[in-house]
């Protein structure tokens, strides 16, 4: 399905919305469950669901019954037990709730997003810095971005461990946080390559040092651990249980993170940026299976030079058969909320729209290990749901509402649009 | 303490034999005994009946000996009688956030922020206090008789607080406790004096420093216990050996929601340190539900208010809802400890009482007393000073403020201020001072 594209193929959606019904129609008992004594659900309709599942359904139309936090049923519409609430949108699309793999927007301004005294720090974390009132998150949840991975910024090689959130507004960080800490940020060029009179100046500097610490604790993953409680979370992405993100830009870059956190230690890791001709070595990343996070930056200049053409860095990802490509809006660099035209120009320099769509959804929700929870309206994942007025990459388009855990975050008004 | 219980009593039979030449104030050490009758005492006992109207209060050798309706108490004939009339009594006031017992934080030399180093747990304030100041006078003519002198905000971990009452000139006399407490700033201050920190790292820094000394403190507990070897002695964690035995408590200069909420998680949950929030502004409030499951009390001020986005103030989490009250937003919460501080220099000394008023202006309930207990019980519960001081209790230090209303109110005047007994503050005897 990779080279598939939905949106042209109108008969295909069509098919794939006939077999729902059909199958139902043999089930004698609803696939809805009953709504037990103090529960609430909401039964949605829409014009048109993308699913965004692994068969790509796309239902004209499609029904999505949200019971508690979670997603009890996609289909065609059919009939809903008593108790939920019915809402029908019968112009309107529905969409899984997007994720940006790459945000700085959990603290104030600039501010706390860099603790640069070391240049490794395999104990920071974000979550002190966290705050769930900033406003820029409701901006970004009334703009489709539901789940956030807050970061570090790029200024030492290990930068901290980041939180994967909801854009929930004042329930706290209890409320909001979906998993912390949900993985680690790593930086390889630029950014980090310190001047500061510590060993790191060079990149075969900043490599040694991450190295050496890594080699520690990769020697001793095995055997429990180096019992040294400051290198416990770094030891989790060692066994591969927490993701690692990079920051690369150029096709040096891509290819060091792929030969350091994958082929010498296996991590589930995520090039992130992978910028300017970084695309060159998208090859080297596919073969290694390992995923790209791309942006802010989606296109390449430099190519004019050489070619004569700007190069869109999504379709070189894909088309070199990188698995699991996603896009970043790098927020504040681009506004948290303008991820989704991350996606409408990377489909404007030749990417597949469909693809740019799992880009913004399943893709960047798998490669970091929360894939079971969201990025897709699959029952039993978390009820985090779009209304739109029509394509999510459609600049035109508008989002309505804004579901996330199954209650309503966000609700366009006439007159008070948040974006 | 442990390294100042002689000096204490060696201080106290010194100060006894000095009174005793002297011929000492009724109700003072080796004076003769005094009794109080008033129309009205609030005891803020922390249980138990918080008024006596027609009260008599027994005071002998610098301890209240009873409290009571005046038909309850028998006055033993040889005990002065002072008779206040209207006036009320009520306990001297504590103030937990102090940096005005040395030469002060606006003075030409700072003697209470070293920011070389973040961590900095071995540093004492007590080797800045400068007995008889000026702005201690004025905080015992604003019914302050006992402050917590910390270090400043300028490194992570800022030093050893110290105990002292506001009265008298000699340190030895002035001292409750040292140290009174350890002074933690979690974030707002420390990463001004210093390149590259910032919130995470500053958590981090907090954290390694505070399981360092948990760690070293445990060593002893171990040596002491007969099960481990005896450990080589380090000044710069010898402050957790008193905080693992639950004397003294951390004083955390906490701000935000999301740093008050680490305090919590980390400080008191995670390391099981006794610790209360300072400052604890800025949306903090948000936290106060978990502040009371976990016991942590919050000791608020010197801002009483969160206000709409205004500069810096701009961090509150009440961007668009006008103002909030920062003791009302805990109390909401259903935090059962929660008292006031000056920050003083910041605000004056002085005007302890006048915090604990603003915060009443802002939706803080008074119906029980609560302002008045957050002024008195409540820090000395805080600073686990109980046992001496915060209430009009049998046994107590007879620390009395003599009022002529309400001291709630800030119409109110305080006429004449008790320390240990003694007449430290009188209005009339030495010239109004506030």
């Amino acid at each position: 399905m990779r080279r598939s594209a939905p949106f042209l193929l109108g008969p295909l959606w069509l098919a794939a919305a006939c077999q729902g019904p059909g199958r139902e129609a043999e089930i004698l008992e609803s696939p809805i469950p009953e709504l037990t004594a103090g529960q609430s659900g909401t039964a949605l309709t829409c014009s048109k669901v993308l699913t965004m599942d692994a068969e790509n359904r796309v239902l004209n139309p499609g029904m999505i019954v949200l019971r508690e936090n979670r997603i009890v049923y996609v289909g065609a519409p059919i009939e809903v037990p008593t108790g939920y609430e019915q809402v029908d949108f019968p112009e309107l699309w529905a969409a899984p709730g997007m994720i940006d793999l790459h945000s700085h927007i959990q603290a104030t301004g600039w501010w706390d997003t860099n603790d640069m005294v070391f240049p490794l720090n395999a104990d920071l974390r974000v979550r002190p810095a966290l705050d769930p009132w900033e406003p820029r998150i409701p901006v970004a949840n009334a703009a489709g971005v539901t789940t956030l991975f807050g970061i570090p910024g790029s200024g030492t090689s290990i930068s901290g461990f980041g939180t994967l959130y909801k854009t929930k507004t004042a329930g706290g960080y209890e409320g909001m946080v979906l998993k912390d800490p949900g993985g680690m940020k790593s930086a390889f060029n630029f950014n980090p390559q310190r001047g500061g009179g510590d060993v790191g100046n060079t990149w075969a500097g900043l490599t040694w040092n991450v190295e050496q610490l890594n080699d520690r604790v990769a020697a001793r993953v095995d055997e429990g651990g180096t019992g040294d409680w400051q290198l416990e979370n770094l030891e989790a992405v060692h066994r591969g249980e927490l993701p690692v993100l990079i920051h690369c830009a150029s096709a040096e870059g891509v290819a060091g993170v792929v030969r350091t956190w994958k082929c010498r230690y296996d991590t589930t890791c995520v090039v992130s940026h992978g910028s300017w001709d970084g695309h060159l070595a998208a090859r080297f990343a596919a073969e290694n299976g390992v995923p790209v996070n791309h942006g802010p930056r989606v296109l390449n200049f430099d190519s004019m030079i050489r070619e004569e053409k700007i190069q869109g860095g999504a379709q070189a990802y894909v088309d070199a058969g990188v698995p699991l490509f996603s896009l970043n809006t790098d927020a504040p660099v681009m506004p948290q909320e303008e991820l989704f035209l991350q996606g409408s120009m990377s489909a404007r320099l030749g990417a597949e729209p469909y693809q740019m769509l799992q880009a913004l959804t399943i893709h960047p929700a798998q490669s970091f290990l929360i894939g079971e929870r969201v990025g897709s309206l699959e029952v039993g994942k978390d009820a985090d749901v779009l209304i739109t007025t029509g394509d999510p990459l459609d600049p035109r388009t508008r989002v309505e509402v804004v579901f996330i855990d199954g209650r309503i975050q966000y609700t366009r008004r006439d007159g008070a649009q948040l974006y | 303490m442990r390294r100042f219980t002689l000096l204490t009593l060696s201080a106290l039979l010194l100060s006894g034999a000095l009174a005793a030449q002297d011929a000492p104030d009724p109700g003072g050490v080796g004076g003769a005994g005094l009794a109080l009758k008033a129309a009205k005492i609030l005891t803020a006992a922390w249980e138990g009946p918080q008024v006596v109207d027609n009260g008599v209060l027994l005071v002998r050798d610098g301890k209240i000996e009873a409290v009571g309706r005046a038909r309850d108490i028998e006055i033993p004939s040889d005990y002065e009688v002072v008779d206040v009339g209207d006036r009320w009594l009520s306990p001297g006031m504590v103030e937990l956030h102090c940096h005005e017992a040395g030469l002060g934080i606006f003075s030409f030399v700072n003697d209470i922020n070293d920011t070389v180093y973040l961590s900095n747990p071995g540093m004492r304030a007590s080797t800045a206090v400068k007995p008889g100041n000026h702005q201690l006078q004025m905080a015992l003519a604003g019914g302050v008789t006992t402050v917590l002198f910390i270090p400043g905000s300028g490194s992570n971990i800022g030093g050893q607080g110290v105990l002292l009452k506001t009265a008298f000139d000699k340190y030895e006399e002035k001292l409750v406790r040292d140290p009174g407490s350890m002074k933690l700033a979690q974030w707002g201050n420390p990463e001004s004096w210093t390149i590259g920190v910032e919130m995470a790292f500053e958590n981090w820094n907090t954290r390694d420093t505070l399981r360092r000394g948990i760690a070293y403190a445990k060593r002893w507990q171990a040596f002491e216990a007969g099960e481990g070897p005896e450990p080589e002695r380090n000044i710069s964690y010898d402050v957790f050996r008193d905080l693992l035995s639950g004397e003294i408590a951390i004083s955390t200069h906490t701000q935000l929601y999301q740093v008050v909420l680490m305090t919590l998680t980390m400080v008191a949950a995670e390391l099981q340190l006794p610790v209360f929030l300072d400052h604890s502004t800025v949306g903090g409030w948000l936290t106060g539900g978990l502040a009371q499951e976990l016991g942590v009390p919050a000791i608020v001020g010197p801002r009483s208010v969160d206000t709409t986005a205004r500069g810096f103030i701009n961090w509150a989490r009440n961007k668009h809802e006008g103002m909030r009250g920062v003791a009302a937003g805990y109390q909401e919460r259903g935090l059962d400890m929660i008292g006031f501080n000056t920050d003083s220099g910041i605000i004056p000394q002085e005007e302890l009482l006048v915090q604990g008023a603003m915060g009443v202006r802002y939706g803080f309930d008074e119906s029980a007393m609560q302002m008045v207990r957050g002024l008195t019980i409540v820090p000395a519960r805080t600073a686990r000073i109980d046992d001496r001081l915060g209430s009009l209790e049998v046994g107590k230090d007879a620390d009395i403020l003599i009022s002529n209303g309400h001291p709630a109110d800030p119409r109110t005047a305080i006429d004449i201020v008790f320390v240990n007994g003694r007449r430290a503050y009188d209005a009339e005897r030495d010239g109004r001072r506030w």
